[in-house]
């Protein structure tokens, strides 16, 4: 048996392999749970406004990001909004092919400050423009259980 | 400043259970391949023919088991894989009734380090310990590999399934003076 072994065949290239179980378990927080809850019971996004610097948080905050004041005031936001920026993905999360690209933007909402990054749908990729003007379209009541999910994706006006 | 102080909430997994909070959950892929290298890769092809392999040092004239391609005491590349037998000699053990996920067991895991015998004196792997009494295992036992039946074995440590007492007498390992034994002498 000598050192100046090279491997022949790739079925001689010994890796040893394995697998990792882990499972994550997130939960919403204060804020995020009573924006989720009326998104599950309402079809409805709220935001959180600060008075001191008139911005209205879309996914609401507790806490004033630029003068950290606490945040009481809960406003209803329509929904609406446009597109601020986009991309189209063919690949999974894993490297593999999806079976048709899909369509993710990042969603300036109205009435506020922030917005949603979600799919946008019913609109060929190819149609898609930065500005353009869309409103969630969410699952039935009784499909819905309190997740960003809950909204199927966002559509054009 | 006016402080805000929210309740404190503890979470049960009822609670995630019957819906009164909100999730969501994520089991990442996890999946990895590690390469095994050249040297520890034939150690594995060893196992899985029922044979320990180790590596040679020209310089030092070590048989270093577990076989690595170089000899970290002088620095030189290992000249050859040499064959090894698969009796050894019990180095240190530990008496273990914790599992490694923290279960308390009632018959104790016997891990020990065991000095193979054709590899250099001190040379040898971590094992388990077998068909021996808890009580009596004893620092220089000597002992000898159970292998998994040969159509089961796949590369793996574990092909080994634990190491067993022989029955002969103790190898001179613990015979021979101790270092401070030596130092006393002089």
């Amino acid at each position: 048996m000598s050192l100046m072994y090279r491997i022949q065949h790739l079925r001689d290239a010994l890796a040893w392999e394995g697998e990792i179980p882990i499972s994550n378990r997130y939960t919403m927080g204060i804020a995020g749970e009573r924006f989720f809850r009326e998104i599950k019971d309402n079809g409805q996004l709220l935001g959180t406004r600060c008075p001191e610097c008139d911005l209205v948080y879309v996914p609401p905050r507790l806490y004033c990001e630029r003068c950290f004041a606490h945040l009481e005031e809960w406003v209803e936001v329509p929904g609406t909004g446009h597109v601020h920026t986009y991309t189209i993905v063919h690949l999974d999360l894993d490297g593999n092919p999806l079976p048709e690209p899909r369509v993710l933007a990042f969603i300036r909402l109205d009435g506020s400050d922030g917005g949603l990054v979600h799919y946008l749908g019913e609109v060929e990729p190819d149609q898609v423009c930065i500005g353009m003007c869309v409103e969630p379209v969410f699952k039935d009541r009784a499909e819905r259980r309190g997740s960003i999910l809950d909204i199927v994706y966002f559509r054009p006006i | 400043m006016k402080q805000h102080v929210y309740e404190s909430i503890y979470l049960s997994e009822k609670d995630f259970q019957e819906g009164r909070v909100l999730f969501e959950t994520w089991d990442p892929n996890a999946r990895y391949a590690w390469d095994a290298g050249v040297a520890i890769g034939r150690f594995l092809q060893g196992l899985k023919a029922g044979r320990l392999i180790g590596t040679h040092c020209p310089q030092c004239d070590r048989v270093m088991v577990p076989p690595r391609m170089f000899c970290e005491h002088c620095f030189v590349p290992a000249d050859a894989f040499v064959p090894l037998q698969d009796t050894g000699t019990v180095v240190t053990f530990s008496l273990c009734y914790v599992t490694w996920d923290m279960e308390r067991v009632e018959e104790p895991q016997i891990p020990a380090v065991i000095a193979i015998d054709g590899a250099s004196r001190g040379m040898g792997i971590l094992h388990l310990l077998g068909e021996v009494d808890p009580q009596a295992v004893k620092i220089g036992m000597r002992v000898q590999a159970v292998w998994k039946p040969e159509e089961e074995r796949e590369g793996a440590i574990t092909d080994i399934l634990y190491f067993k007492p022989l029955q002969s007498p103790s190898h001179p390992i613990t015979q021979s003076p101790s270092p401070q034994s030596k130092r006393g002498a002089k």
